[in-house]
Protein backbone atom coordinates (compact mmCIF):
# COMPACT_ATOMS: atom_id res chain seq x y z
CA UNK A 1 0.00 0.00 0.00
CA UNK A 2 1.27 3.42 -0.92
CA UNK A 3 1.32 6.03 1.81
CA UNK A 4 -0.62 9.18 1.10
CA UNK A 5 2.08 11.49 2.40
CA UNK A 6 5.83 11.47 2.24
CA UNK A 7 6.30 12.88 5.76
CA UNK A 8 8.81 10.95 7.80
CA UNK A 9 7.66 9.10 10.91
CA UNK A 10 9.35 11.75 13.09
CA UNK A 11 7.05 14.46 11.76
CA UNK A 12 4.05 12.22 12.08
CA UNK A 13 4.68 11.27 15.69
CA UNK A 14 5.61 14.84 16.60
CA UNK A 15 2.35 16.14 15.18
CA UNK A 16 0.24 13.43 16.78
CA UNK A 17 2.06 13.89 20.09
CA UNK A 18 1.60 17.65 19.97
CA UNK A 19 -2.11 17.26 19.27
CA UNK A 20 -2.55 14.76 22.09
CA UNK A 21 -0.66 16.97 24.54
CA UNK A 22 -2.79 19.93 23.52
CA UNK A 23 -6.01 17.97 24.02
CA UNK A 24 -4.80 16.68 27.40
CA UNK A 25 -3.85 20.12 28.72
CA UNK A 26 -6.75 22.12 27.38
CA UNK A 27 -9.62 19.63 27.36
CA UNK A 28 -9.05 16.57 29.52
CA UNK A 29 -7.22 18.28 32.39
CA UNK A 30 -9.95 20.87 33.11
CA UNK A 31 -12.59 18.15 33.10
CA UNK A 32 -10.56 16.16 35.62
CA UNK A 33 -10.08 19.24 37.79
CA UNK A 34 -13.83 19.80 37.88
CA UNK A 35 -14.48 16.24 39.00
CA UNK A 36 -11.64 16.22 41.56
CA UNK A 37 -12.63 19.56 43.06
CA UNK A 38 -16.30 18.62 43.12
CA UNK A 39 -15.56 15.46 45.11
CA UNK A 40 -12.70 16.81 47.25
CA UNK A 41 -14.81 17.05 50.39
CA UNK A 42 -16.39 13.67 49.90
CA UNK A 43 -19.60 12.35 48.44
CA UNK A 44 -21.73 13.53 51.34
CA UNK A 45 -20.70 17.13 50.86
CA UNK A 46 -21.10 16.75 47.09
CA UNK A 47 -24.72 15.67 47.37
CA UNK A 48 -25.56 18.22 50.04
CA UNK A 49 -24.08 20.92 47.79
CA UNK A 50 -26.23 19.73 44.92
CA UNK A 51 -29.38 19.51 47.00
CA UNK A 52 -28.91 23.03 48.36
CA UNK A 53 -31.90 25.25 47.61
CA UNK A 54 -30.01 27.48 45.19
CA UNK A 55 -28.42 24.57 43.32
CA UNK A 56 -31.77 22.89 42.80
CA UNK A 57 -33.42 26.09 41.62
CA UNK A 58 -30.53 26.76 39.21
CA UNK A 59 -30.76 23.25 37.73
CA UNK A 60 -34.50 23.63 37.39
CA UNK A 61 -34.13 27.06 35.78
CA UNK A 62 -31.58 25.87 33.23
CA UNK A 63 -33.67 22.86 32.25
CA UNK A 64 -36.83 25.00 32.00
CA UNK A 65 -35.10 27.57 29.81
CA UNK A 66 -33.71 24.87 27.52
CA UNK A 67 -37.11 23.17 27.34
CA UNK A 68 -38.70 26.42 26.13
CA UNK A 69 -35.94 27.78 23.92
CA UNK A 70 -34.98 24.63 22.01
CA UNK A 71 -38.48 23.89 20.61
CA UNK A 72 -39.00 27.59 19.89
CA UNK A 73 -35.83 27.93 17.85
CA UNK A 74 -36.42 24.56 16.19
CA UNK A 75 -39.80 25.70 14.88
CA UNK A 76 -38.33 29.00 13.81
CA UNK A 77 -35.31 27.36 12.19
CA UNK A 78 -37.36 24.89 10.17
CA UNK A 79 -39.78 27.61 9.02
CA UNK A 80 -36.93 29.94 8.04
CA UNK A 81 -35.04 27.21 6.18
CA UNK A 82 -38.24 26.19 4.37
CA UNK A 83 -39.07 29.74 3.34
CA UNK A 84 -35.53 30.46 2.20
CA UNK A 85 -35.15 27.30 0.14
CA UNK A 86 -38.63 27.04 -1.37
CA UNK A 87 -39.73 30.61 -2.02
CA UNK A 88 -38.31 33.38 -4.15
CA UNK A 89 -38.46 36.78 -2.51
CA UNK A 90 -36.37 39.94 -2.52
CA UNK A 91 -33.80 40.34 0.25
CA UNK A 92 -33.33 36.60 0.71
CA UNK A 93 -29.55 36.65 1.01
CA UNK A 94 -29.82 39.56 3.45
CA UNK A 95 -32.19 37.49 5.57
CA UNK A 96 -29.71 34.60 5.67
CA UNK A 97 -27.09 37.02 6.98
CA UNK A 98 -29.50 38.53 9.50
CA UNK A 99 -30.20 35.11 11.01
CA UNK A 100 -26.51 34.89 11.85
CA UNK A 101 -26.39 38.15 13.81
CA UNK A 102 -26.27 36.40 17.22
CA UNK A 103 -23.10 34.61 16.13
CA UNK A 104 -21.34 37.88 15.37
CA UNK A 105 -22.59 39.96 18.27
CA UNK A 106 -21.24 39.46 21.78
CA UNK A 107 -23.84 37.73 23.96
CA UNK A 108 -23.51 40.53 26.54
CA UNK A 109 -24.62 43.03 23.91
CA UNK A 110 -27.59 40.77 23.11
CA UNK A 111 -28.52 40.71 26.78
CA UNK A 112 -28.13 44.49 27.05
CA UNK A 113 -30.62 44.99 24.22
CA UNK A 114 -33.29 43.18 26.23
CA UNK A 115 -32.32 45.09 29.35
CA UNK A 116 -32.75 48.31 27.37
CA UNK A 117 -36.19 47.30 26.09
CA UNK A 118 -37.66 45.76 29.24
CA UNK A 119 -35.62 47.42 32.00
CA UNK A 120 -37.08 49.86 34.51
CA UNK A 121 -35.56 52.77 32.59
CA UNK A 122 -36.15 50.99 29.30
CA UNK A 123 -38.62 51.61 26.49
CA UNK A 124 -41.35 49.40 27.91
CA UNK A 125 -40.28 49.69 31.55
CA UNK A 126 -43.03 51.98 32.82
CA UNK A 127 -45.76 50.17 30.94
CA UNK A 128 -44.60 46.78 32.23
CA UNK A 129 -44.40 48.09 35.77
CA UNK A 130 -47.93 49.50 35.75
CA UNK A 131 -49.23 46.18 34.43
CA UNK A 132 -47.09 44.25 36.89
CA UNK A 133 -45.41 42.15 34.25
CA UNK A 134 -41.99 40.93 35.26
CA UNK A 135 -39.69 40.19 32.33
CA UNK A 136 -36.23 41.20 33.45
CA UNK A 137 -34.72 39.28 36.39
CA UNK A 138 -37.25 36.51 35.75
CA UNK A 139 -37.84 33.51 33.52
CA UNK A 140 -39.16 35.48 30.48
CA UNK A 141 -36.02 37.63 30.33
CA UNK A 142 -33.70 34.63 30.60
CA UNK A 143 -35.69 32.81 27.91
CA UNK A 144 -35.52 35.83 25.59
CA UNK A 145 -31.77 36.28 26.04
CA UNK A 146 -31.09 32.58 25.56
CA UNK A 147 -33.37 32.43 22.51
CA UNK A 148 -31.46 35.34 21.00
CA UNK A 149 -28.09 33.68 21.48
CA UNK A 150 -29.20 30.26 20.17
CA UNK A 151 -31.35 31.69 17.36
CA UNK A 152 -29.25 30.60 14.34
CA UNK A 153 -28.31 27.05 15.27
CA UNK A 154 -31.15 25.08 13.67
CA UNK A 155 -31.72 27.36 10.68
CA UNK A 156 -28.06 27.69 9.78
CA UNK A 157 -27.54 23.96 9.54
CA UNK A 158 -30.76 23.33 7.62
CA UNK A 159 -30.51 26.02 4.95
CA UNK A 160 -27.50 24.55 3.09
CA UNK A 161 -28.88 21.03 3.60
CA UNK A 162 -32.26 21.90 2.10
CA UNK A 163 -30.72 23.95 -0.69
CA UNK A 164 -28.54 21.00 -1.65
CA UNK A 165 -31.53 18.66 -1.69
CA UNK A 166 -33.54 20.94 -3.96
CA UNK A 167 -37.30 20.90 -4.44
CA UNK A 168 -37.73 18.04 -6.91
CA UNK A 169 -39.31 15.59 -4.45
CA UNK A 170 -41.56 18.33 -3.09
CA UNK A 171 -42.72 19.17 -6.60
CA UNK A 172 -43.43 15.51 -7.27
CA UNK A 173 -45.50 15.33 -4.08
CA UNK A 174 -47.45 18.43 -5.16
CA UNK A 175 -48.38 16.94 -8.53
CA UNK A 176 -49.54 13.83 -6.65
CA UNK A 177 -51.98 15.95 -4.69
CA UNK A 178 -50.20 16.34 -1.34
CA UNK A 179 -51.13 19.45 0.64
CA UNK A 180 -48.55 21.53 2.46
CA UNK A 181 -48.85 19.60 5.72
CA UNK A 182 -48.53 16.19 4.05
CA UNK A 183 -45.70 17.51 1.90
CA UNK A 184 -43.70 18.58 4.94
CA UNK A 185 -44.24 15.54 7.15
CA UNK A 186 -44.09 12.85 4.49
CA UNK A 187 -41.46 14.21 2.10
CA UNK A 188 -39.38 17.05 3.52
CA UNK A 189 -39.08 16.08 7.18
CA UNK A 190 -37.73 12.56 6.59
CA UNK A 191 -34.98 14.12 4.49
CA UNK A 192 -33.98 16.72 7.08
CA UNK A 193 -34.75 15.02 10.41
CA UNK A 194 -31.11 14.32 11.29
CA UNK A 195 -30.20 17.89 10.43
CA UNK A 196 -33.02 19.16 12.65
CA UNK A 197 -31.92 16.97 15.56
CA UNK A 198 -28.31 18.00 15.12
CA UNK A 199 -29.33 21.66 15.21
CA UNK A 200 -31.45 21.05 18.31
CA UNK A 201 -28.51 19.47 20.10
CA UNK A 202 -26.20 22.37 19.31
CA UNK A 203 -28.95 24.76 20.34
CA UNK A 204 -29.49 22.87 23.58
CA UNK A 205 -25.79 22.79 24.45
CA UNK A 206 -25.50 26.51 23.96
CA UNK A 207 -28.78 27.24 25.78
CA UNK A 208 -27.66 25.37 28.90
CA UNK A 209 -24.18 26.87 28.90
CA UNK A 210 -24.93 30.51 28.07
CA UNK A 211 -23.50 32.95 30.57
CA UNK A 212 -22.99 36.44 29.11
CA UNK A 213 -26.42 37.30 27.74
CA UNK A 214 -28.22 35.69 30.66
CA UNK A 215 -26.06 37.40 33.28
CA UNK A 216 -27.27 40.81 32.07
CA UNK A 217 -30.99 40.01 32.22
CA UNK A 218 -30.95 37.75 35.27
CA UNK A 219 -29.28 40.26 37.52
CA UNK A 220 -28.34 38.87 40.90
CA UNK A 221 -31.59 37.45 42.19
CA UNK A 222 -30.61 34.20 43.86
CA UNK A 223 -33.55 32.02 42.90
CA UNK A 224 -33.71 33.36 39.31
CA UNK A 225 -30.36 32.00 38.24
CA UNK A 226 -29.32 29.46 35.68
CA UNK A 227 -26.58 26.95 36.39
CA UNK A 228 -23.70 28.95 34.86
CA UNK A 229 -24.77 32.01 36.86
CA UNK A 230 -25.12 30.07 40.09
CA UNK A 231 -21.70 28.50 39.57
CA UNK A 232 -20.20 31.94 39.22
CA UNK A 233 -22.16 33.04 42.26
CA UNK A 234 -20.86 30.19 44.41
CA UNK A 235 -17.36 30.80 43.15
CA UNK A 236 -17.47 34.48 44.11
CA UNK A 237 -19.05 33.80 47.51
CA UNK A 238 -16.78 34.20 50.47
CA UNK A 239 -16.29 31.59 53.09
CA UNK A 240 -15.47 27.91 53.01
CA UNK A 241 -17.48 25.60 50.78
CA UNK A 242 -17.96 28.16 48.01
CA UNK A 243 -15.45 26.61 45.68
CA UNK A 244 -16.50 22.97 46.15
CA UNK A 245 -20.13 23.99 45.72
CA UNK A 246 -19.28 25.75 42.48
CA UNK A 247 -17.47 22.67 41.24
CA UNK A 248 -20.26 20.34 42.35
CA UNK A 249 -22.78 22.28 40.27
CA UNK A 250 -20.27 22.54 37.43
CA UNK A 251 -20.00 18.76 37.39
CA UNK A 252 -23.73 18.54 36.67
CA UNK A 253 -23.39 21.00 33.80
CA UNK A 254 -20.50 18.86 32.61
CA UNK A 255 -22.67 15.76 32.84
CA UNK A 256 -25.35 17.44 30.71
CA UNK A 257 -22.67 18.35 28.15
CA UNK A 258 -21.37 14.79 28.07
CA UNK A 259 -24.90 13.49 27.46
CA UNK A 260 -25.36 16.02 24.67
CA UNK A 261 -22.03 15.05 23.15
CA UNK A 262 -22.93 11.37 23.31
CA UNK A 263 -26.22 12.02 21.51
CA UNK A 264 -24.39 14.09 18.90
CA UNK A 265 -21.83 11.34 18.26
CA UNK A 266 -24.64 8.80 18.08
CA UNK A 267 -26.46 10.96 15.54
CA UNK A 268 -23.39 11.47 13.41
CA UNK A 269 -22.82 7.75 13.40
CA UNK A 270 -26.46 7.13 12.58
CA UNK A 271 -26.70 9.70 9.79
CA UNK A 272 -23.51 8.38 8.18
CA UNK A 273 -24.83 4.82 8.13
CA UNK A 274 -24.67 3.46 4.57
CA UNK A 275 -28.37 3.07 3.99
CA UNK A 276 -29.04 6.76 4.47
CA UNK A 277 -26.39 7.91 1.99
CA UNK A 278 -28.22 9.34 -0.96
CA UNK A 279 -26.95 8.35 -4.39
CA UNK A 280 -26.09 11.07 -6.85
CA UNK A 281 -28.87 11.24 -9.36
CA UNK A 282 -27.94 10.97 -13.01
CA UNK A 283 -28.52 14.20 -14.88
CA UNK A 284 -29.29 13.99 -18.53
CA UNK A 285 -27.75 16.32 -21.09
CA UNK A 286 -30.75 18.57 -21.52
CA UNK B 1 -59.57 14.85 -21.51
CA UNK B 2 -57.99 17.51 -23.69
CA UNK B 3 -55.44 20.01 -22.46
CA UNK B 4 -55.12 23.48 -23.87
CA UNK B 5 -52.94 26.50 -23.25
CA UNK B 6 -53.91 29.85 -24.61
CA UNK B 7 -51.59 32.84 -25.13
CA UNK B 8 -49.09 31.78 -22.48
CA UNK B 9 -46.13 34.07 -21.83
CA UNK B 10 -43.45 33.69 -19.20
CA UNK B 11 -40.29 35.61 -18.35
CA UNK B 12 -37.62 34.58 -15.90
CA UNK B 13 -35.99 37.25 -13.77
CA UNK B 14 -32.29 36.70 -13.41
CA UNK B 15 -30.41 38.90 -11.03
CA UNK B 16 -28.28 41.52 -12.75
CA UNK B 17 -29.58 40.55 -16.16
CA UNK B 18 -32.48 41.43 -18.36
CA UNK B 19 -35.52 39.20 -17.92
CA UNK B 20 -35.29 36.42 -20.49
CA UNK B 21 -38.56 35.50 -22.16
CA UNK B 22 -38.96 31.74 -21.84
CA UNK B 23 -42.34 31.57 -23.56
CA UNK B 24 -43.94 34.08 -25.90
CA UNK B 25 -47.65 33.88 -26.66
CA UNK B 26 -47.89 30.09 -26.85
CA UNK B 27 -51.25 28.50 -27.73
CA UNK B 28 -51.65 24.78 -28.11
CA UNK B 29 -54.21 22.03 -27.73
CA UNK B 30 -53.54 18.40 -26.87
CA UNK B 31 -56.59 16.47 -27.99
CA UNK B 32 -58.23 13.81 -25.86
CA UNK B 33 -56.31 10.56 -26.07
CA UNK B 34 -53.47 12.10 -28.04
CA UNK B 35 -49.77 11.59 -27.44
CA UNK B 36 -48.08 14.85 -28.30
CA UNK B 37 -44.35 15.60 -28.37
CA UNK B 38 -42.79 18.98 -27.62
CA UNK B 39 -39.57 18.94 -29.60
CA UNK B 40 -36.90 21.61 -29.54
CA UNK B 41 -33.32 22.45 -28.62
CA UNK B 42 -32.42 22.91 -24.97
CA UNK B 43 -33.46 26.25 -23.54
CA UNK B 44 -36.31 26.60 -25.99
CA UNK B 45 -38.94 26.78 -23.25
CA UNK B 46 -40.58 23.39 -23.68
CA UNK B 47 -39.96 22.22 -20.09
CA UNK B 48 -41.26 25.56 -18.80
CA UNK B 49 -44.48 25.03 -20.76
CA UNK B 50 -44.86 21.55 -19.29
CA UNK B 51 -44.32 22.91 -15.76
CA UNK B 52 -46.89 25.65 -16.37
CA UNK B 53 -49.44 23.05 -17.46
CA UNK B 54 -48.76 21.05 -14.27
CA UNK B 55 -49.01 24.19 -12.11
CA UNK B 56 -45.40 24.03 -10.92
CA UNK B 57 -44.68 27.34 -12.62
CA UNK B 58 -47.02 30.32 -12.92
CA UNK B 59 -47.38 31.95 -16.33
CA UNK B 60 -47.19 35.75 -16.54
CA UNK B 61 -50.03 35.77 -19.05
CA UNK B 62 -52.40 33.30 -20.60
CA UNK B 63 -54.66 30.48 -19.50
CA UNK B 64 -54.49 26.71 -19.01
CA UNK B 65 -57.50 24.46 -19.60
CA UNK B 66 -58.07 20.85 -18.62
CA UNK B 67 -61.05 19.94 -20.81
CA UNK B 68 -63.55 22.78 -20.40
CA UNK B 69 -62.23 23.67 -16.97
CA UNK B 70 -60.03 26.74 -16.59
CA UNK B 71 -57.30 25.63 -14.17
CA UNK B 72 -55.10 28.73 -14.55
CA UNK B 73 -55.67 29.80 -10.95
CA UNK B 74 -55.46 26.31 -9.48
CA UNK B 75 -52.38 25.08 -7.66
CA UNK B 76 -50.37 22.05 -8.72
CA UNK B 77 -51.90 19.89 -6.03
CA UNK B 78 -55.44 20.75 -7.14
CA UNK B 79 -54.64 20.08 -10.81
CA UNK B 80 -53.09 16.70 -10.14
CA UNK B 81 -51.58 16.26 -13.56
CA UNK B 82 -49.49 13.09 -13.71
CA UNK B 83 -45.93 14.36 -13.99
CA UNK B 84 -42.82 12.33 -14.69
CA UNK B 85 -39.71 14.33 -13.87
CA UNK B 86 -36.51 14.34 -15.83
CA UNK B 87 -34.43 13.02 -12.91
CA UNK B 88 -37.49 11.03 -11.68
CA UNK B 89 -37.67 12.81 -8.29
CA UNK B 90 -38.55 9.56 -6.53
CA UNK B 91 -38.89 9.78 -2.75
CA UNK B 92 -35.48 8.48 -1.74
CA UNK B 93 -36.49 7.37 1.75
CA UNK B 94 -39.53 5.37 0.60
CA UNK B 95 -39.66 1.92 -0.91
CA UNK B 96 -40.93 1.37 -4.44
CA UNK B 97 -44.28 0.35 -2.96
CA UNK B 98 -44.55 3.50 -0.85
CA UNK B 99 -43.49 5.71 -3.74
CA UNK B 100 -46.30 4.36 -5.91
CA UNK B 101 -48.81 4.43 -3.05
CA UNK B 102 -48.00 8.05 -2.14
CA UNK B 103 -50.68 9.69 -4.30
CA UNK B 104 -53.33 7.38 -2.80
CA UNK B 105 -52.18 7.91 0.79
CA UNK B 106 -52.44 11.70 0.55
CA UNK B 107 -56.00 11.65 -0.80
CA UNK B 108 -58.57 13.40 1.39
CA UNK B 109 -59.84 11.08 4.11
CA UNK B 110 -63.19 10.38 2.43
CA UNK B 111 -61.69 9.43 -0.92
CA UNK B 112 -58.73 7.50 0.46
CA UNK B 113 -58.85 3.80 -0.31
CA UNK B 114 -58.21 1.36 2.54
CA UNK B 115 -54.91 -0.48 2.92
CA UNK B 116 -56.18 -3.47 0.98
CA UNK B 117 -57.33 -1.39 -1.98
CA UNK B 118 -54.04 0.53 -1.99
CA UNK B 119 -52.07 -2.73 -2.00
CA UNK B 120 -54.20 -4.01 -4.88
CA UNK B 121 -53.77 -0.87 -6.95
CA UNK B 122 -50.01 -0.72 -6.34
CA UNK B 123 -49.81 -4.43 -7.20
CA UNK B 124 -51.51 -3.78 -10.54
CA UNK B 125 -49.11 -0.97 -11.34
CA UNK B 126 -46.10 -3.07 -10.33
CA UNK B 127 -47.29 -5.71 -12.77
CA UNK B 128 -47.76 -3.06 -15.44
CA UNK B 129 -44.17 -1.84 -15.05
CA UNK B 130 -42.87 -5.40 -14.58
CA UNK B 131 -41.29 -4.77 -11.19
CA UNK B 132 -43.48 -7.07 -9.06
CA UNK B 133 -40.61 -8.39 -6.96
CA UNK B 134 -38.99 -4.99 -6.38
CA UNK B 135 -41.67 -3.43 -4.17
CA UNK B 136 -39.50 -3.41 -1.06
CA UNK B 137 -36.45 -1.86 -2.75
CA UNK B 138 -35.39 1.75 -2.27
CA UNK B 139 -34.97 3.95 -5.35
CA UNK B 140 -31.19 3.93 -4.82
CA UNK B 141 -31.21 0.17 -5.36
CA UNK B 142 -32.81 0.41 -8.81
CA UNK B 143 -31.34 0.93 -12.27
CA UNK B 144 -32.15 4.05 -14.27
CA UNK B 145 -34.77 2.31 -16.39
CA UNK B 146 -36.41 0.81 -13.31
CA UNK B 147 -36.54 4.21 -11.60
CA UNK B 148 -38.13 5.66 -14.70
CA UNK B 149 -40.87 3.04 -14.64
CA UNK B 150 -41.48 3.55 -10.91
CA UNK B 151 -41.82 7.29 -11.55
CA UNK B 152 -44.39 6.52 -14.23
CA UNK B 153 -46.33 4.10 -12.01
CA UNK B 154 -46.32 6.67 -9.19
CA UNK B 155 -47.82 9.27 -11.54
CA UNK B 156 -50.44 6.80 -12.83
CA UNK B 157 -51.55 5.58 -9.39
CA UNK B 158 -53.96 8.47 -8.87
CA UNK B 159 -55.45 8.03 -12.35
CA UNK B 160 -54.48 11.48 -13.59
CA UNK B 161 -56.48 13.26 -16.26
CA UNK B 162 -53.33 13.98 -18.24
CA UNK B 163 -49.80 12.65 -18.24
CA UNK B 164 -46.86 15.04 -18.60
CA UNK B 165 -43.38 13.67 -19.16
CA UNK B 166 -40.25 15.80 -19.03
CA UNK B 167 -37.44 14.24 -21.10
CA UNK B 168 -38.65 10.83 -19.95
CA UNK B 169 -35.77 8.90 -21.48
CA UNK B 170 -33.10 11.55 -21.18
CA UNK B 171 -30.93 9.89 -18.56
CA UNK B 172 -31.01 6.36 -19.94
CA UNK B 173 -28.66 4.45 -22.21
CA UNK B 174 -29.65 3.70 -25.78
CA UNK B 175 -30.92 0.14 -25.34
CA UNK B 176 -33.12 0.89 -22.31
CA UNK B 177 -34.32 3.99 -24.09
CA UNK B 178 -35.56 2.03 -27.10
CA UNK B 179 -37.28 -0.58 -24.93
CA UNK B 180 -39.02 2.01 -22.77
CA UNK B 181 -40.05 3.98 -25.83
CA UNK B 182 -41.81 0.90 -27.24
CA UNK B 183 -43.30 0.17 -23.86
CA UNK B 184 -44.68 3.69 -23.52
CA UNK B 185 -46.18 3.62 -27.04
CA UNK B 186 -47.81 0.31 -26.22
CA UNK B 187 -49.08 1.66 -22.91
CA UNK B 188 -50.53 4.69 -24.66
CA UNK B 189 -52.33 2.59 -27.26
CA UNK B 190 -53.97 0.61 -24.47
CA UNK B 191 -55.03 3.49 -22.25
CA UNK B 192 -55.25 6.52 -24.58
CA UNK B 193 -54.40 8.78 -21.68
CA UNK B 194 -53.91 12.32 -22.97
CA UNK B 195 -50.14 12.74 -22.84
CA UNK B 196 -47.58 15.40 -23.54
CA UNK B 197 -43.88 14.76 -23.49
CA UNK B 198 -40.84 16.95 -23.87
CA UNK B 199 -37.78 15.81 -25.79
CA UNK B 200 -34.82 17.16 -27.70
CA UNK B 201 -34.47 13.91 -29.66
CA UNK B 202 -36.37 14.02 -32.96
CA UNK B 203 -36.29 10.24 -33.51
CA UNK B 204 -37.97 9.83 -30.16
CA UNK B 205 -40.59 12.45 -30.98
CA UNK B 206 -41.35 11.10 -34.43
CA UNK B 207 -41.46 7.47 -33.37
CA UNK B 208 -43.66 7.96 -30.32
CA UNK B 209 -45.96 10.88 -30.88
CA UNK B 210 -49.20 11.27 -32.80
CA UNK B 211 -48.34 14.90 -33.47
CA UNK B 212 -45.14 16.85 -32.90
CA UNK B 213 -44.81 20.48 -31.82
CA UNK B 214 -41.53 22.14 -32.80
CA UNK B 215 -40.37 24.73 -30.33
CA UNK B 216 -37.67 27.34 -30.51
CA UNK B 217 -36.89 30.46 -28.47
CA UNK B 218 -40.15 30.28 -26.58
CA UNK B 219 -42.36 30.08 -29.65
CA UNK B 220 -44.13 27.29 -31.50
CA UNK B 221 -42.52 26.98 -34.91
CA UNK B 222 -44.79 24.32 -36.36
CA UNK B 223 -47.33 21.68 -35.30
CA UNK B 224 -48.06 18.63 -37.35
CA UNK B 225 -47.88 14.95 -38.05
CA UNK B 226 -44.31 13.68 -38.34
CA UNK B 227 -44.73 13.20 -42.08
CA UNK B 228 -46.11 16.72 -42.59
CA UNK B 229 -43.22 18.29 -40.75
CA UNK B 230 -40.66 16.50 -42.85
CA UNK B 231 -42.43 17.26 -46.14
CA UNK B 232 -43.44 20.85 -45.49
CA UNK B 233 -41.21 22.55 -42.93
CA UNK B 234 -42.82 25.89 -42.11
CA UNK B 235 -39.63 27.92 -41.84
CA UNK B 236 -35.85 27.84 -41.96
CA UNK B 237 -35.50 26.85 -38.33
CA UNK B 238 -37.66 23.75 -38.74
CA UNK B 239 -35.84 22.85 -41.95
CA UNK B 240 -32.44 23.19 -40.29
CA UNK B 241 -33.50 21.47 -37.06
CA UNK B 242 -34.95 18.44 -38.87
CA UNK B 243 -32.13 18.48 -41.43
CA UNK B 244 -34.51 18.03 -44.38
Amino acid sequence: MKRATTDSWVVRYLLIGFMLAFILIFLVFPVCVILIEALRRGLAFYFSALSAKHSISAIRMTLTVAAIVVPLNTIFGVCAAWAITHFKFPGKSLLISLIEIPLWVSPVVGGLVFALIFGRQGWLGTWLETHQIQILFALPGIVLATAFVTFPFVARGLIPLMQAQGSAEEEAALTLGANGWQLFWRVTFPKIKWGVLYGMILCNARAMGEFGAVSVVAGSVDDKMTMPLQIENYYQALGPGGLPRAFALASILLLLSVITLAIKIGLEWRSLAPHTVRPIKPVSPH
Amino acid sequence: MSVAVSHISKRFETRGQRAVPALRDVSLEVQTGELLALLGPSGSGKTTLLRIIAGLEIADEGQVFFGQEDVTEKSAYARKAGFVFQAYALFQHMTVFENIAFGLRVLPWKKRPNAEAIAKRVGELLTLIQLEDHEKRLPSQLSGGQRQRVALARALAVEPRVLLLDEPFGALDAKVRRDLRKWLRHFHEQTHLTSLFVTHDQDEAFELADRVVIFNEGRIQQIGLPSELRQNPANDFVRAFLEV
